[in-house]
């Protein structure tokens, strides 16, 4: 059954326009639904509608086939973890935890049970007494999440959970997480700006952009295959070279060109015109040329350690960014021979995937001269 | 001599985690140099204050101290030494005890009541609604407004012939009330003017701290399944709490404070249902000439004060914590 | 180590500032305090306590002082109540803040006298031969001690009733006597009551010391022992004898019978009153003109009343009088003693009445067109002063010579509101007398009387 996003619109003020229109979902029960978009995109917004927090302005929002709009958030048998863990700083670990059991009037053995499990489900057992200025911030979303698997519902929201964690933190709880939400089989709507935590948690992704869904998908499909250059520009660090190509001559032709220096020939011709080419920097390669030789001139080079990231200008004046596995060393300002290896995505104005090449190999882009 | 400070310094042990149990081991010189340094610097800057508060503060307390175990003549001079005979005076006199009675039961209802209304403001001026600005500006109003301004305007208000309450209370057919000189009712005008005075400050105190509960924790409650009335006792009470301890305290003080006010609009009557402590010193002091029978009196205040402000701090300092 | 000289010395700069800068001040202070030097007169500073049309009035008569010489210039200085410039001279006497001259109300006499901070006027009118006679000696009689007259009388009034003549008429209703008893009081307060279907009050007498004590003055009985401390330091009051119950219970009967109303305070009353919805009062002599302001011919004045079956034995002045302070220079005293003569003479007490109410105390006065004008137009004007003069100078109508009476009068007005309250009259009374008598045994003790 699972939740249902019928047309969901949100308007503030019916003078301006929406800030999310017309989005369409189905979350399965069980999965870990991520929405993943840019700050401003309406993301929070759309948890809060579903959440009940904030009205829906239009659209149905249904919830194990039930019809939700207007029913009160506690109503809804969800639960929630926000940004700012929202916790109460006056009471104590176990008493934040046992906030809404408490408010529901559940039984005081029953509540006392309920927060002893959630606390040994997040290893916080030692620390129910202490008051939330005394905790890490690592431990605080911990309480967090206690008090959603207090809760016991089987839907659970979460609100950038993570964004308040140090880089380190934020990888080890995104697999504590997930590992929760699978044990408790719970459905999990999970909203982030980070195209990591989308990318390694998810089942399925909505990336929201521009008050619009702009794709709904499973990771490796979003990063195979993404539904416009917003997406393909969105997921992958670093980003995708999105390069502006021409087919050959006035006619439909299999043959793009991409700046002076690269071009494309595809299986199928296109109808002439301007087109996005789209190639993830590991799918380009360089290699260092004599000073007058080569496409194209290095102007940084970032050292991850496994893997190289090379900046270069081509003789065109565009910029692409190239990935290397191992360390490679290349000089500033060195010359470079810049080829294609992977993968291409062709974009048509509306910046919409119109077409992708496979496993290209050097022949099919090939350097001019 | 400065800079071998630091290495005088390095002779220390600095491997332990644990705090040092045995003194610091330094340089004789450089220990002496740094306390007759510190000593000096101490008094230049105590001085001025000291010497401030001696004149103002200390001999002003000793002297009333003083005043107090002596009988004093038409000159305010102490003549007659008599010990604690005008305490024990005081504390078995019908009039000062209605004194002390009345002055509870004023600051206890100013107190309380000023929290109740001054939060019923702030959370009404906390809802989002259409104009509500206007009233966080009304509601705010009376801060500007002197003692003087208002007890006159509430003086208006009481008025027994052409007030505006009394208008009201016979247009409705009732008799009118004899508000400043029937002594129960005296003592409603004073509380109540009282309260619409502190009201604005408190309102905004408590406006200030109601909009800085993050709205967060609402949600939460909401979604957690918390009815609004529970998310009021249970969250917004708890976290305006010390502002709440704040506004108590200092309303609670300016209570005992008030002598405008009384002095305006009932001069301690009538019956001094209204003879707040305060007021009585003043009478007794500058009306009556009784010297030693004010300051005994303030003396007794002072302690009062002092204990409730000890005892307020005790008990809800605890509470009011996070 | 230098640098800490070095600091210390930048500190001491600015300590040294400070002082200058404070030092500064106070020349400036002090020459502010200097500056009649420079004018070339004398100055004369005067506390005095009127408000209203009375502080209008007497600018006007220092304004015209200071033009008709050029010795002396006379500085008034408001100082707010009666009841609070006692303490003021006591704090500051013998300081540049202290008055040269000041006004000070009936029952400070005593304690003024006790002070020995003042100069007795007598002295002046010895030297100068100054006919005290013109001045009425009731008046005086509230400032003389053996015979010497302490301060001259200057704003001297009469507890006055006021009755509203107009509503009398309205509801047909035999209007006072010009010395009515309790009982005639009653009867119109209480027909008025009724007429008006109780929508206007009969009457009203603040709880105000003043007319309290007025009560036994009327009807001579003593306040306080030694003759209300004429003769000698009193150390024992009386406010329980037969005209203080039978006065009590009388007004306590009217609070029950309904037409008296109680409005706390003499402006509440007076607003009442002029609103038409109070039909009389009891108060100074000097709402007089306020009171025309408002009513005009309508209004009413009697006599203070007197018990039924008793013959009126006059009342105590009220008002103040002008005492010269003895911290002075003989210049300034001089000065001061020149104003008071100024302020009596018949021509400024018969502008004083006129403007006020007070009643003129020169009794040339009444000779001067200003008031022959007055009693022409408003023949209810005259009746104050004719109370005044009705009577004869006794202990009992001149005034309670007691230290600290402002003290009794708080304990008298606490009972006063008590027997409006409904509380026993006799009671209430007692209770206010021991407390005050308890209070008068410590005073003497702390000043040496007992």
């Amino acid at each position: 059954m699972g939740i249902e996003l019928q047309g969901i619109t949100k308007t503030y003020d019916s003078k301006q326009a929406p800030v999310l229109s017309d989005i369409n979902a189905e979350i399965q029960d069980g999965e870990l639904f991520v929405i993943v978009g840019p700050s401003g995109c309406g993301k929070s917004t759309l948890l809060r509608m579903i959440a009940g927090i904030i009205p829906i302005s239009a659209g149905v929002l249904k919830i194990n086939g039930q019809v939700m709009n207007g029913v009160s958030p506690k109503d809804r048998n969800l639960s929630m973890v926000f940004q700012s863990y929202a916790l109460y700083p006056f009471l104590t670990v176990a008493d934040n935890v046992a906030f809404g059991l408490k408010a529901r009037k559940m039984a005081p053995a029953e509540i006392e049970q309920r927060v002893n499990d959630a606390l040994s489900m997040v290893d916080l057992t030692e620390y129910r007494d202490r008051k939330p200025r005394a905790l890490s911030g690592g431990q605080r979303q911990r309480v967090a999440l206690a008090r959603a698997i207090a809760s016991d519902s089987k839907i659970c929201l979460m609100d950038e959970p993570l964004s308040n964690l140090d880089a380190q933190l934020r990888v080890q709880m995104r697999a504590e997480i997930r590992e929760l939400q699978r044990k408790l089989n719970l459905t999990l709507i999970y909203v982030t700006h980070d195209q990591t935590e989308a990318m390694t948690m998810a089942d399925h992704v909505m990336v929201l952009h521009d008050q619009q869904v702009q794709q709904i998908a499973s990771p490796l499909t979003i990063y195979n295959q993404p539904a416009n250059s917003f997406v393909a520009q969105f997921f992958g660090t670093p980003q995708i070279n999105l390069l502006t190509a021409n087919t050959a001559g006035t006619q439909a032709s299999p043959r793009l060109t991409m700046t002076n220096e690269l071009q494309l020939d595809l299986d199928k011709p296109l109808a002439a015109g301007t087109y996005t080419v789209g190639i993830r920097p590991n799918a380009l390669s360089c290699r260092p040329v004599a000073d007058d030789d080569g496409n194209a001139t290095v102007i940084n080079v970032e050292t991850l350690g496994d893997q190289t990231i090379i900046e270069a200008v081509l003789d065109d004046d565009t910029e692409v960014r190239i990935v290397e596995a191992g360390q490679v060393h290349v000089a500033l300002a060195q010359r470079v021979l810049v080829t294609a290896l992977g993968p291409a995505f062709i974009f048509d104005e509306t910046d919409t995937l119109i077409a992708e090449k496979r496993g290209l190999q050097d022949a099919r882009v090939v350097a001019v001269n | 001599m400065l800079e071998s400070l630091p290495s005088t310094k390095k002779t220390q042990p600095t491997s332990s985690h644990e705090p040092q149990a045995q003194p610091q081991v330094k340089s004789p010189v450089a220990s002496f140099e740094l306390r007759k340094n510190d000593k000096y610097y101490a008094w230049l800057f105590l001085g001025p204050s000291l010497l401030l508060l001696s004149i103002f503060v200390f001999y002003p307390m000793l002297r009333t101290l003083y005043l107090s175990l002596f009988l004093t003549d038409n000159f305010g001079e102490p003549t007659v030494f008599v010990g604690l005979q005008n305490y024990l005076h005081l504390l078995k006199s019908a009039p000062y005890l209605a004194s002390l009675k009345a002055t509870t039961t004023y600051v206890v209802g100013v107190a309380s009541l000023t929290i109740v209304f001054g939060l019923l403001l702030a959370a009404m001026a906390n809802q989002k609604l259409r104009g509500i600005e206007f009233f966080r500006t009304i509601f705010t109003a009376t801060m500007g407004v002197s003692v003087s301004v208002s007890a006159i305007f509430w003086l208006f208000m009481f008025n027994p012939t052409i007030g505006v309450l009394n208008q009201v209370i016979m247009f409705f057919g009732h008799q009118p009330i004899a508000w400043l000189t029937t002594p129960g009712w005296a003592m409603v005008a004073v509380i109540v003017t009282s309260v619409w005075m502190h009201l604005g400050f408190t309102f905004l105190l408590f406006f200030g701290a109601l909009q800085s509960v993050p709205k967060s924790l609402y949600d939460a409650a909401d979604v957690a399944g918390a009815s609004s009335r529970y998310q009021f006792w249970h969250i917004t009470l708890p976290m305006i709490s010390p502002t709440m301890f704040f506004v108590a305290v200092i309303t609670l003080i300016s209570a005992f404070k008030s002598f405008g006010l009384i002095d305006l609009m009932t001069a301690g009557g009538p019956t001094n249902a209204t003879n707040l402590l305060v007021y009585r010193i003043y009478k007794d002091a500058f009306m009556n000439g009784n010297y030693a029978q004010a300051s005994t009196e303030s003396i007794i205040l002072a302690i009062i004060i002092a204990l409730i402000t000890l005892i307020q701090f005790k008990l809800l300092a605890k509470r009011v914590n996070y | 180590m230098t640098k800490l000289t070095n600091s210390l010395k930048r500190y001491w700069q600015v300590v040294g500032l400070a002082v200058i800068v404070i030092l500064g001040f106070s020349v400036f202070g002090y020459a502010r305090t200097q500056v009649h030097a420079a004018s070339g007169r004398t100055k004369i500073v005067f506390w005095h306590e009127m408000k209203g049309p009375g502080q209008k009035q007497l600018n006007s008569f220092i304004t015209a002082f200071n033009k008709s010489q050029t010795k002396y210039e006379v500085v008034p200085q408001f100082q707010g109540s009666y009841n609070a410039v006692i303490q003021k001279i006591m704090n500051t006497h013998g300081t540049t803040a202290s008055p040269a001259v000041f006004q000070s109300m009936d029952i400070s006499s005593s304690q003024m006298y006790h002070s020995g901070y003042t100069v007795p006027v007598q002295k002046f009118i010895d030297r100068d031969n100054y006919d005290i006679s013109q001045i009425s000696s009731v008046a005086r009689g509230v400032a003389t001690r053996n015979n010497k007259l302490l301060a001259m009388p200057f704003n001297t009034s009469q507890t006055t009733l006021f009755y509203n003549a107009g509503l009398l008429k309205k509801y047909g209703i035999k209007p006072l006597p010009v010395s009515p008893s309790y009982s005639d009081i009653s009867r119109v307060s209480s027909q008025l009551y009724q007429k008006s279907n109780h929508k206007i009050k009969g009457m009203s007498v603040e709880a105000y010391s003043w007319l309290f004590e007025q009560f036994l003055s009327n009807a001579n009985e003593e306040f306080a022992n030694h003759h209300d401390g004429h003769v000698g330091i009193a150390d024992k009051v009386k406010f329980t004898g037969p005209v203080a119950i039978e006065s009590m219970k009388w007004l306590q009967g009217r609070v029950k019978a309904g037409d008296f109303m109680n409005y706390g305070n003499s402006k509440n009353e007076m607003a009442a009153f002029l609103s038409g919805k109070l039909g009389l009062f009891m108060q100074t002599s000097a709402d007089t003109s306020l009171l025309i302001k408002g009513l005009g011919k309508d209004l009413g004045v009697t006599y203070y009343p007197h018990p039924d079956g008793v013959k009126p034995n006059g009342i105590s002045v009220g008002g103040a009088s002008m005492w010269i302070a003895n911290d002075k220079s003989a210049t300034v005293q001089e000065g001061a003693w020149q104003f008071i003569k100024f302020l009596v003479s018949a021509q400024t007490q018969a502008k004083w009445e006129k403007a006020t109410g007070y009643l003129a105390i020169n009794n040339k006065a009444t000779q001067e067109p200003v008031l022959k004008q007055l009693y022409a137009k408003y023949p209810m004007t005259k009746i104050p002063g004719d109370q005044l003069k009705s009577a004869k100078a006794n202990y009992t109508n001149s005034g309670i010579f007691v230290d600290g009476v402002v003290a009794a009068r708080a304990l008298i007005e606490n009972a006063m509101q008590q027997i409006y309250a409904g509380k026993d009259v006799k009671q209430s009374l007692q209770t206010a007398e021991n407390s005050y008598n308890k209070v008068l045994k410590s005073t003497n003790r702390a000043n040496g009387h007992g």
